[in-house]
């Protein structure tokens, strides 16, 4: 969770990963691979039409037990193994569009990943009490330990 | 970020979060309320030190001091986190679910292609 410099917020999430970067890389540009991983708890399967080429589309379906998402967006960077930007957008809001950055870095055997979602707009004030306050006091101390090192201001 | 009335707060609060030693004197203050002193018992910083980054933290309005004579007990206040946190949370747990497969799955190729390489076979 970071404030970046234009005061929009980003959602950072860095993950060791238990394979070289190439093949993590390779992972999301593969739609076979995407197929395998981006439809976990309720998604049923992902379709994803891959273009990857800087200015290329990609469209990816992830299919649920009661509707289908729909999420779209251009590649602004391609350099494998290293670098992936997309832009990212939901058919239910087109218009929202936000950006996701995938970076894949080498450690020996394995790799780690940081990935960047940001150019969110406004919060949606009605989220915040769907989503329960109390709850979120009660797993404050969990929260912080777990997220502390993801906490920087950008 | 003129356009949202308590954005001027989500930034003060991020702010506030930006820092090492603050997060650890909140991670500290959610065990129990605290006076500066014993906040500032585990850190190798001056009271006024800690008493300054206690200063943010009430500014973001994470942390409320109570001043009892010459004590100052310090407590935690989650709110404003839970504010900032929130509408991000729904982001990061689109893609954490998605993360753990994606480990899965990579792991899964990597041991298949060091068995092809095993086999003789290049990819």
């Amino acid at each position: 969770m970071e404030s970046s410099t234009d005061g929009r917020y980003r959602v950072v999430t860095r993950r060791r990963m238990p394979a070289p970067r190439e093949i993590v890389f390779e992972a999301w540009i593969d739609p076979k691979g995407i197929h395998e991983w981006m439809c976990p708890g309720d998604a049923v399967s992902a379709e994803a039409i891959l273009d990857v080429r800087v200015g290329g589309s990609y469209r990816l379906v992830m299919k649920g037990k009661d509707k289908d998402h729909v999420h779209f967006g251009t590649y602004q960077v391609v350099e494998p193994p290293s670098k992936l930007v997309f832009t990212w957008a939901g058919a239910e809001n087109p218009a929202d569009v936000t950006l996701v950055t995938v970076e894949f870095s080498p450690h020996g055997d394995e790799s780690e990943l940081v990935l960047t979602h940001e150019r969110f707009s406004k919060p949606d004030p009605a989220q915040r009490y769907e989503n329960g306050w109390n709850a979120i006091a009660e797993k404050f101390a969990a929260y912080l330990s777990r997220h502390s090192s993801e906490m920087k201001r950008a | 970020m003129v356009e949202y009335p308590q954005a001027e707060g989500l930034d003060r609060v991020f702010s506030a979060l930006a820092d090492p030693t603050r997060r650890a004197i909140l991670q500290a203050l959610s065990q129990s309320p605290s006076t500066i002193t014993e906040i500032a018992k585990p850190f190798p910083f001056s009271l006024n030190a800690i008493s300054k980054h206690v200063m943010v933290l009430e500014r973001a309005g994470l942390v409320h001091r109570e001043i009892k004579g010459r004590e100052h007990r310090c407590r935690i206040d989650p709110d404003p986190l839970a504010e900032a946190n929130l509408w991000l949370e729904h982001y990061r747990q689109f893609w954490e679910p998605r993360l753990d497969a994606l480990q899965v799955y990579v792991a899964k190729k990597f041991k298949a292609s060091k068995k092809g390489i095993a086999h003789g076979k290049l990819h």
